[in-house]
């Protein structure tokens, strides 16, 4: 079998497609890549339509070979790529001989790259999907971020890559980012002092942000709230603790929880704060259902005509 | 019984009702998720009942929100006739009480001003009831805690609860399926494992079993499996 050898795995790389449905109740969080545009890219790119697994690399700092000849392509936070020392245009497909090296580096941009392998990574799939749910200790590769040394198996060939399509690649993000939210859940319970501190505060990304989700710095939001009975979560929710910073929680999210939630941030930036790194400065704008579904329809709108 | 219907972000419809928890309204919850899974059949893609909610998740862009909503209070008014089924029997947890493996369980006890073997006594001796599953694969809150051992939870949460650490917090019991970060208080251990993905389903618990534990001698415990 073709298998790409982790020669150098970076401080957390895992295996991701658009993650898995159906498992929350279980306490399964879908999981999937943090970057759905980036993901969706490469697979096209490559000309994947089974929803091809890639490997997700946070700050990228990955050194890997493959045992078979094959394309690739990277998606999400731009990266420096050398095949063999040589460097090259990071953001074009290309054909790599068996026993080539490659070597991917961050750069200053995002957080989330993803390296895109004809064939996808071929681990066995858990309810349906190969992405990796590292606290559940599930899917992906033995449920975990990737190791040195590690040996991932690549899916056989079926498909020819289409073309390069960089215009969906990650631009960098504005001087404050703006995080759509519909109202909801304990929204009409929160004192109008908590509502209009978090319309009203430029918080900043800390750097307690990872897969599960996104803490912002600026405490002392207080909802008023005196307790609650666990619920259900959302992709997006907006959790406020006792230390009063928000967290929104992404794809890796605790399936239920029991902290107040003004709403949740839509998911088209969910994906945009999911990059951002520490420090960003992001804002809360209220903003209705309707609203949230005409957004996410001309942003589907969008992706589907570029990768026609 | 007040209820009301909302957003869940973009993807999800939460019913909520204005009532205490309690096994009734569980069932009432059971029902119309039941429902839900045909009626919407093919886009609904999880639905999690929490102690007095129920989240319906839905295929992005195929579901109008009024008419889930107009559906849900439907179903509550129809469901609140529905005479409840037998309980089905209790699944039976053993625990190794012991503060080798429950390390708040002493604490318990001096804070309660009971002995060990009281806090033993009654933990043991209550029937609890599922009230919803999640927080981790196999984690399932368990009601009613008795009153006289109700504990708050840790002002810092310990980063690594062992698997299989029996705690309380609140009015609530549960079982740490697997190593996780936990605030609740621990004061034993169950050998048995809460989640295994080659069972189906996967997850021991479900939202409207019903549970009690039973005290077991440490070389029971190991003799079942149990960690340390």
């Amino acid at each position: 079998m073709s298998t790409l050898i982790i020669g150098q795995a970076g401080i957390a790389t895992s295996v991701q497609d658009s993650g898995r449905a159906g498992t929350l109740q279980l306490g399964i969080p879908p999981s999937g890549a943090m970057d759905p545009y980036a993901l969706v890219s490469g697979q096209h790119q490559l000309g994947h339509v089974h929803d091809e697994a890639a490997l997700e690399m946070a700050y990228a700092d990955l050194i890997a070979r493959s045992t078979h000849d094959c394309h690739i392509v990277i998606t999400g936070a731009p990266v420096t790529l050398a095949i063999d020392d040589q460097c090259l245009d990071p953001r074009k497909i290309h054909a790599i001989k068996a026993g080539q090296t490659l070597s991917i580096r961050a750069t200053k941009i995002g957080i989330y790259s993803y390296l895109h392998i004809s064939g996808g990574i071929a681990t066995e799939p858990v309810f349906q999907s190969r992405s990796t749910s590292p606290r559940e200790v599930i899917g992906g590769f033995e449920g975990r971020y990737l190791r040195d040394g590690d040996t991932l198996p690549i899916g056989p060939t079926h498909s020819r890559p289409s073309r390069d399509d960089p215009l969906l690649d990650l631009s960098p993000s504005p001087s404050t980012l703006t995080l759509r939210f519909v109202p909801g859940f304990q929204h009409d319970e929160f004192s109008p002092a908590a509502m209009s501190a978090l319309l009203g505060t430029e918080f900043s990304v800390t750097p307690s942000a990872n897969r599960m989700g996104v803490k912002l710095s600026r405490g002392g939001l207080h909802s008023g709230i005196e307790s609650l009975l666990s619920e259900a979560t959302c992709y997006g929710a907006i959790q406020i603790p006792p230390d009063g910073a928000p967290i929104v929680l992404l794809n890796d999210r605790q399936t239920v929880g029991g902290y107040p939630k003004p709403g949740a941030v839509i998911s088209s930036d969910c994906a945009r704060l999911a990059q951002a790194r520490p420090g960003q400065k992001v804002r809360f704008v209220s903003c209705s259902a309707e609203e949230a579904d005409r957004i996410q329809w001309l942003e589907r709108h969008f992706v589907e005509t570029r990768l026609q | 019984m007040t209820c009301s219907v909302g957003p869940a972000g973009e993807a999800a419809m939460r019913l909520v009702f204005e009532a205490d928890p309690a096994p009734e309204l569980t069932r009432t919850l059971l029902a119309i998720q039941k429902s839900a899974q045909r009626h919407f059949q093919g886009t609904l893609t999880d639905s999690v009942i929490g102690y007095a909610t129920l989240t319906l998740f839905f295929k992005p862009l195929q579901f109008q929100r009024d008419r889930v909503e107009a559906w849900l209070l439907d179903q509550v008014d129809l469901t609140k006739t529905d005479t409840h089924c037998d309980p089905p029997p209790a699944i039976i947890l053993p625990v190794f009480y012991h503060p080798s493996v429950g390390p708040d369980l002493e604490w318990l006890a001096d804070e309660k001003g009971l002995s060990v073997d009281d806090i033993i006594a009654l933990h043991s001796g209550a029937t609890y009831f599922a009230y919803a599953t999640g927080f981790a694969p196999g984690f399932c809150y368990l009601g009613t805690l008795p009153s006289q051992l109700m504990a708050p939870r840790l002002a810092t949460p310990r980063s690594k609860v062992p698997p299989g650490s029996v705690a309380i917090a609140d009015l609530q019991t549960a079982v740490y399926p697997c190593e996780s970060p936990g605030g609740w208080r621990l004061i034993g251990q169950c050998p048995q494992p809460l989640f295994n993905l080659r069972h189906t389903p996967a997850n021991l618990l479900s939202v409207g079993d019903t549970v009690r534990f039973e005290p077991v001698s440490e070389a029971d415990f190991y003799a079942m499996g149990g960690a340390r």
